[in-house]
């Protein structure tokens, strides 16, 4: 019988395993769909031109006229959603973080008297925040320094409206290395979550093949005289098979529940699907060629997949990451699939784009394979010659 | 005249390590005979089975099965050799059928071939009806019967058998038997390990005693079987029910210190200093309401062997 007859077999014997228990495997597509959604939603944001407006609950503590119209321009600036409360109420607001509070205290008012070069003690403006709000202080100081700037500049030379303005147009535009194209959470978390199940499922397969190593059944294998590399082979294919039917599923659920589209290159998408599911397969045969006992491979490689996982921007953007942890996950191979995965979808990336990517992920299957292969082959020596 | 020889160990000598689990063993099974290993735990019965299947290599001397060595032409020598595991070795979320496509697969097998030879086995150990039942589904003697059936599906001359009767019932035991008698006559070599002297007895044509890696006799078993003068008197048996302990505590202060009750699972073995004592011996343990389904009373250079206590019978065949 030819070696690819050979492989086959055992292929189509794991896909049987596969679907043997119906449910368990209808859960390997569930779950990658279930996660992919749930992070896609948490990081959604939705397509807005409408100026965003900062919560700003405003207390006047001084009586005199020039802090109440500073308090009142605060109050219908278009720029906050800004309330008048009480320091407690205030106070209260920012334990929660649900506001940043502006506190023109007792004395504020010696401010409409400021005059250039005056080096009399400058009166106080309190900003309570939250501990974990430093953007949104900053944003009410830059707010508040306007108004405040905009009022003095009136007081002290009775300049107009238009007089107090900024001598200069605030002209925004956006920069990015994708310039048609907005960052969009669903496709990121359905090629993140897909990754990270591949490797799960890769895992599993391992799992098994440790679990059929260690059962009386393998010993018909080696009765058998099949030669390693077809159990390999046999292996791979079909780990790498049900892994890409679970890319085709996710991405169709993506596609059809969430408009996750390749925007990309379809060739390059395919590639580096075909790749990521080499990999899938490479991480499966290392499990079990390095695993140990079941139990001991299981808990290593669950924390080396959910490492792998969240270093490689999986679940959240890359460059949400601090720098260091960007550059050591250079080296690990879902960074690479992220980056490709990402360019053919939301990014509109070329076959061009994506090649680094498809050439990196394959490099490391290939690598992963190799280890296998040889760790696989010499535990089958040490058996046969009863040193296993 | 005899049939040509189907299975040779020859020297053979097998070490884990710093253990030497076989040592030296020399052993022919001819085609048309079925040839027992006897032996207690850990005297390398399952050590002689792997390397006879060619899933083990020895460290020194050869196997070969119809005159081809494993090494040569592992293929070949895969296709004369049928092995069954003690476990049965198929899987359980498969069905009887998908167990043996696969089995018969890895040996080349395939289409209308495959599934004549399926249908045949199948009907050959009687589970036709349940060929697309999952395993899972099946007792443990079904599941030895599969176990048996996929060893036979590339219909090899060399049949090997490690404890095959270890999680069967006295029943199914003797439809086994029934099965590699038949075997037998059909010309196929059967190799089985055991450590059950009845079995030994009454299922074989040659018995071969292993102790401590060591071959320490071989031949037919009733002159394995027969006792010496010196010979203490046994006698095994199956129980149909366990006794409870305190049953077993109380027989054995009846018996006095002249005869020794042993109890593992159902299997009994009852000795004596004589033929007079063991028939008394069996009188106090029927008065005492134990029921047995069947009893032997072997002896010899075999009862010797599985007791360890020594034997002065030669090495080799």
């Amino acid at each position: 019988m030819s070696n690819l007859s050979l492989t086959l077999a055992l292929a189509r014997k794991d896909w049987r395993l596969f679907w043997a228990d119906r449910r368990a495997a209808l859960m390997g597509f569930v779950v990658p769909v279930v996660l992919a959604s749930a992070f896609g939603t948490i990081f959604h944001r939705p397509r807005t031109d409408a100026t965003a407006t900062l919560p700003v609950v405003v207390v006047i503590e001084d009586a005199g006229p020039f802090t109440r119209q500073v308090g009142d321009e605060l109050l219908n600036s278009p720029r906050l959603e800004a309330k008048e409360a009480s320091r407690a109420e205030a106070e209260a607001a920012v334990a929660e973080r649900k506001a940043v509070a502006v506190v023109l205290p007792i004395g504020f008012e010696r401010l409409k008297a400021w005059q250039p070069g005056s080096t009399d003690p400058r009166p106080e403006l309190l900003l309570l925040h939250h501990p974990n709000a430093g953007a949104e202080r900053q944003w009410a100081e830059g707010v508040v320094s306007e108004v405040v700037m905009k009022r003095v500049a009136r007081e002290a030379f009775g300049a107009t409206d238009g007089e107090s303005a900024p001598p200069f147009k605030v002209e925004a535009a956006t920069v990015s290395p994708h310039p048609r194209t907005q960052f969009n959470s669903y496709s990121h978390s359905f090629c993140g979550m897909t990754l990270q199940y591949l490797l799960f499922w890769g895992m599993e397969s391992g799992l098994l093949l440790l679990r059929e190593r260690r059962r009386g059944v393998w010993i018909r294998v080696r009765a058998a005289a099949v030669p390693l590399s077809c159990v390999i082979a046999g292996k791979a294919l079909a780990t790498a098979f049900v892994a890409l039917l679970q890319v085709l599923v996710t991405f169709g659920v993506g596609y059809a529940a969430f408009g996750v589209t390749v925007d990309g290159s379809v060739v390059g998408f395919v590639l580096l699907a075909i790749a990521a599911c080499g990999l899938a397969a490479a991480t499966g045969l290392l499990v079990a060629a390095v695993g140990g006992t079941e139990a001991r491979a299981r808990s290593a490689s669950i924390l080396l997949i959910l490492a792998v996982s969240m270093l490689g921007g999986l679940w959240v953007p890359a460059f949400l990451l601090p720098s260091w942890a960007r550059d050591v996950s250079l080296a690990l191979p879902t960074t690479w699939a992220m980056r490709g995965l990402e360019a053919v979808t939301w990014q509109s990336g070329g076959l061009t784009a994506t090649l680094p990517s498809i050439a990196a992920v394959a490099g490391f299957a290939l690598a992963l394979l190799a280890v296998a292969a040889l760790r696989l082959k010499l535990a089958e020596r040490a058996v046969r010659a009863g040193k296993g | 005249m005899p049939l040509p020889v189907a299975l040779s160990l020859v020297d053979v000598t097998v070490s884990y390590g710093a253990r030497v689990a076989l040592d030296r063993v020399s052993l022919d099974v001819r085609r048309g005979e079925i040839v027992g290993l006897l032996g207690p735990n850990g005297s390398g019965k399952s050590s002689t089975l792997a390397v006879a299947a060619g899933v083990l290599d020895p460290a020194e001397g050869s196997v070969t099965v119809e005159g081809r060595a494993r090494a040569a032409d592992p293929a070949a020598f895969a296709l004369r050799v049928g092995l069954v595991p003690q476990e049965p070795a198929v899987y359980d979320e498969l069905t009887a059928f998908d167990n043996l496509t696969l089995f018969g697969e890895l040996y080349g097998l395939a289409g209308a071939d495959l599934r004549r030879r399926i249908c045949r086995v199948l009907s050959r150990v009687k589970l036709s009806d349940r060929a697309g039942h999952r395993v899972s589904t099946f007792s443990g003697g079904l599941k030895q019967r599969l176990n048996l059936a996929a060893a036979l599906l590339h219909d090899p001359p060399v049949l090997l058998l490690d404890e095959p009767t270890a999680a069967l019932d006295p029943a199914s035991r003797d439809t086994l038997f029934a099965d590699l008698t038949r075997l037998r006559d059909d010309g196929h070599a059967v190799l089985l390990t055991t450590h059950h002297v009845d079995e030994a007895e009454g299922g074989c044509d040659r018995v071969a005693v292993l102790e401590a890696g060591r071959l320490v006799a071989c031949g037919p078993p009733s002159e394995l079987l027969r006792a010496k003068p010196n010979d203490r008197a046994v006698l095994y048996g199956h129980l149909r029910t366990r006794p409870p302990k305190y049953l077993e505590r109380a027989i054995r202060r009846r018996l006095g210190t002249g005869a020794r009750l042993e109890i593992t699972g159902r299997r009994l073995r009852l000795s004596a200093g004589t033929s007079e004592e063991l028939g008394r011996a069996l009188a106090t343990l029927l008065a005492e309401g134990v029921e047995l389904e069947a009893y032997r009373t072997p002896a010899g250079a075999v009862e010797r062997a599985l007791r360890s206590g020594g034997c002065g019978v030669g090495g080799g065949e």
